[in-house]
Order: C-alpha cells, then structure tokens, then sequence
C-alpha cells in the first residue's frame, strides 16, 4: 500500500462541507490517485452536523471510514466536539479561529492546531458563500497531495454552471481558493498578522 | 432508441449506487420495480433519470412485497427485470423472493445492507447475510454475491443478470450503505465489446402458438396439493442447484500456504482485511486471508482447504456472526480454532483487524 491521506471535515449543514470533500476527492482522482469520499448520513434531515471523510492514496484504499485522520477540519462548534475523538499525534487540526468558546472542547492529543480566520476572510475579502472554497484551499495546502491544476478542474466541472452566467465567480472562486491555500502555508504561519491575532493554540499537546 | 449506452470505456468516479444503475444499463435491463428506502434510494433515482434516455422502464410501487412481486411479473412477461431494497425491505421483499424460487424465475434484487434489527440505522451493516443467503419459507435457492468495490458492483450487477438467467434462480448483489453513498473510481464499459455474452431474457408466458399443439404447455405453480408432488419438485431444484454451485462459487485467497492465521470477511470489510493482511505481512506476521465473493452458493471445497490447513482462522464481519454461521456448516469436520470478530452495523478498519490479529498471535 502507498501512502494514504485522510481527511475528516466536519461543519453544519450549509456550510460546504460535502462539497468541498466531492471536490476534493474529485481532484485527485483526475490526479490519477486513488480517492475515497463517504458522507456521514443518518435519519436526520437537517439540524445535525455535516460531516465528511476522505482518503487519497497510491495504492487500494481499505475501510471507507477511519478512526483518526491526518487533517481534521471543524467549521463550527459542535462540528469541534464532534471530530476530537478524530485527532491523533499525528493529525493536523483545521477549524475557524472566529468559533467561540471552544478553548476546553478542542482535541488533547492533535499534533499541531491550525486556527485560520476562514469566515472573516470570506465575509471581508471576497463574499461569505466562498468560505467553502477557502476552506477548499486549506484542505489542499495542508495535505499537499492534490494538484492545484486538478483542483481547479474539479471546481470548473463542479460549479461550472454557475460560471457560465456569472463568468467572474470563476476568478473570485479561484482566489479565495488560493487565498485559503496561503493561511496554511507553513512558510506564511509565523509573519502572517493572521497568527499574531489569534492566539496560537499549536502548543497544546 | 438503439443507441449504444457505453460507447467506450472509460473512468469514472461515482456512488456505488450510480454504478448499480449504469451496470444495469449495461446488461440491458428493461425494467426496474422499487420502492424508497435509504440507503438504496439513488438507484432508483440515477435508474428514472437514465432510463428515458433509453427507452427502459420504471414503476414504483407501494411497498417492497409489491416492488417484488411485479420484477416476477416482469421477468414472467420476458423482460430483464429488477429490483433494489435494504433492511425492512428486505424483509418484506423474501416473500415474492420465495416465489420466484418456486417458480424458478430470473429476477435481480440489489440490496444496500442497513443496520438491524428493525429501522435500526439507514447507515451500514453486513447484517442481512442470513435473509439474504437463506431468507423466506424455502432452502436457498438463490445466488448472492457479495461486492468489496465499485468496480466489483459493476461487474456483478452486470453478472448478475446473466447468472440469473442462465440458471434461473433469483440473484443478488448484496452491498451496503458505506457503498451505496461513497464515491471512488472505477472503469465502466459495454460488457459485449468486453467479450462478455449477455444472456436474452425470454418470456415465460404468451409464447406464440398454442400450448400442447406448436408448443409444451407452461406450467408454473408455487401451489401443491400433495406432499410428494412439492418433494419431487424441491429435490429437482436442490440437485440443478447443487450443480450450478461449482459454475458460479466464486471466493479470493492470497497467503495462506504458510499462515499461522487465516483471516476471513466479505463485502466492504474485505478491503480492511486485505489491507490488514498486507500491514501484518510487512511487520512479518504470517497471515493469509479468504473471501468468499459468493455468499451462497459458498466455495464449500476451497473453505474445507483453508480450515483444514491453518490452525486458526478469525472471521471478521459488520454483524454478530452471520458469515460464520454460513462458514461453519461449510467447513464442518475440520479442525482450524475458531475465531470471530463481530461488530455488528459498524465499518471495521484495518487497524482495528491488525490489532485483534496481534493480540491472538501474542
């Protein structure tokens, strides 16, 4: 077996999250690696978490559901208590710094805290409803693993629609997902004013 | 109309319950029968969506004995038909099953296995092994095959259909909810460019000409007066069932020769078991697995070789011993220890089967 990346997003219902995991996965099976995408689903129709799993990988992928992911992105308060049990010393963990009251909630065991400023960015940078594509961005800066080029056909083949009527949503999608590629570039994380405001949470374990 | 609905081969990353419906495309199905019930819905629904395009049909009905009944009707009348159900469905579904064990009649179920008993979850189980393979007032007489991968679904959707027809016993592709909703990659293609032969359905009712002059007359009864009557006829169809079993027993094995233990699942938590066994193996454990890909008919004789020649085998499934069960009748007579690892309605990952295999290893 190759090495294999998993991915757990977790947020409420409306925020994206099964869109940005479908994009994902997408991507990287244009990537020609193997890609494994399930939706959490229940006898809910609304109101509960939205949760996501995916695995990209070299080599055949096993279960399609994982105890522990290498990134775990949580987009809302209850989507933090419900992913910790997914944070291992290995795991990356994702959510949005303007989340509030979670400082006790957060995973004791993640290997490094990522905070990013996702929801603010969207709202004064570009248009809330991009907030999925930054997360997107995210996502595939911290996995490394998935092509940019690939990404951005799976967003074409994915909102390609709405860009034939809108033709500048391509390009706002297209920055936001960068922009959300740059919140987690490591080389970013120390001068970024980002990380000053929020307090580093990294340190945790 | 005659458009070819596969032109070439190609990839594709889609549900497992969208491949259900493009490989029934593919077998030129005519019809499908159903009835909602998570998580099989989008079968039906990628089916009603494709199926205009062209030219196949869709009923839905007001239940799954319904939904059932009318794939008999629909295979009576010579059409290639099928159906999709899980859980409570499937339930309902073992009675027209029943019939069309009695009346030997080539109808496809698909089912995406939900937790149980009752509504339970509309998530994921391997608990409707025993309703599957051996559900309703009968003995059996059916072909369930059991798929690990999109790719497989495909194929044995695809299988199915020319199993079914060929031996005319009712056939199942028995997935589950994990498949059903998740998305990988897989190649679809027209079976016929593949070489693959599919099977022409016929009628079995309203042949041209008349009964006892151009033609036998047809006879189909699920009705018996006389004891000894409905004996001759399940002894007849036990024995052409006994015959078709080493034609369409299918199983997989890898590194068994010199296993200390053999590990054994089906369907989905196949994947975790080979995965397992591959970790095991480089950490220089020396285990193998089995998997039987047909849950009934079982490969009777290659599970008699795996029990004879290991000393412990551990089976591994999403419910509370149903694939054991099957496999102890099976291998009845050996001697291998044992042993089981039930988690029923949950998924079972691969380091999880890793970490009971060291515990028994010590």
């Amino acid at each position: 077996m190759g090495k294999i990346t998993r991915i757990v997003l977790a947020g409420e219902g409306g925020q994206g999250v099964q869109s940005v995991a479908e994009i994902i996965a997408e991507a990287a099976n244009k990537a020609g690696k193997q890609a494994l995408y399930i939706p959490n689903f229940g006898v809910e129709q609304r109101g509960g978490v939205s949760v996501a799993y995916v695995q990209i990988s070299d080599g055949n992928i096993g279960s399609p559901k994982f105890k522990t992911g290498d990134i775990v992105v949580a987009l809302s308060e209850r989507a933090v208590r419900r992913t910790g049990k997914y944070a291992g010393p290995d795991t990356t963990y994702v959510y949005d710094s303007s989340i509030k009251g979670i400082e006790g909630e957060l995973p004791k065991y993640a290997g490094r805290f990522l905070p990013i400023p996702a929801i603010d960015i969207a709202r004064h940078d570009f248009h809330p409803r991009v907030f999925n594509i930054i997360i997107l961005g995210a996502v595939v800066g911290a996995t490394g693993v998935i092509p940019l080029e690939q990404v951005k056909d799976a967003i074409e083949e994915k909102l390609g629609y709405k860009f034939e009527k809108q033709p500048e949503l391509r390009e706002l999608n297209f920055r936001a997902m960068e922009r959300g590629m740059e919140l987690v570039d490591a080389k970013n994380m120390r001068e970024s004013v980002i990380f000053k405001e929020v307090a580093p949470a990294y340190e945790i374990f | 109309m005659t458009e070819k609905i596969i032109e070439q081969e190609k990839r594709a990353f889609l549900t497992g319950n969208e491949v259900v419906a493009w490989a029934a495309l593919a077998a030129k199905a005519d019809i499908m029968y159903g009835y909602p019930i998570t998580p099989q819905n989008e079968i039906m629904h990628y089916w009603t969506r494709l199926a205009p395009r062209y030219d196949k049909r869709f009923l839905q009905t007001e239940d799954e004995l319904s939904a059932g009944f009318t794939t008999v009707g629909g295979v009576l009348a010579g059409r290639k038909a099928f159906t999709a159900t899980a859980g409570p469905g499937n339930t309902l579904m073992q009675e027209p099953v029943s019939m069309a064990e009695m009346l030997r009649l080539p109808i496809v179920v698909v089912i995406q296995q939900r937790g149980g008993p009752s509504t339970a979850t509309v998530i994921y189980s391997q608990q409707e092994v025993t309703m599957t393979t051996l559900g309703g007032n009968g003995e059996g007489m059916r072909v369930v095959y059991s798929t690990s991968s999109h790719q497989e679904l495909f194929d044995y959707t695809i299988k199915a259909f020319n199993t079914a027809w060929k031996y005319r016993f009712p056939t199942f592709v028995l997935g589950d909810g994990y498949q059903a909703k998740m998305r990988e990659p897989l190649t679809l293609y027209d079976p016929e460019s593949r070489g693959i032969e599919l099977i022409k359905p016929e009628p079995y009712v309203g042949k041209p000409g008349t009964p006892g002059v151009d033609r036998a007359p047809s006879q189909f009864r699920n009705t018996y007066s006389m004891e000894e009557e409905l004996l001759e006829i399940v002894n007849q169809y036990m024995q052409d069932y006994g015959e078709m079993a080493p034609q369409v027993a299918e199983y997989q094995v890898a590194n068994v020769e010199d296993a200390d233990l053999v590990i054994i699942g089906h369907g989905v938590v196949f994947r975790a078991v080979r995965a397992a066994v591959d970790n095991l193996r480089a950490r220089g454990l020396k285990v193998g697995y089995f998997r039987p890909v047909t849950l009934r008919p079982l490969a009777v004789p290659q599970i008699k070789e795996v029990f004879s020649n290991s000393k412990k085998v551990l089976v591994v499934e999403s419910a509370y011993g149903q694939l054991a069960r099957l496999l102890k009748e099976a291998a009845y007579g050996t001697t291998a220890e044992f042993l089981t690892m039930f988690r029923p309605g949950v998924g079972i990952t691969a380091e999880e089967v890793e970490a009971e295999v060291e515990k028994i290893l010590g």
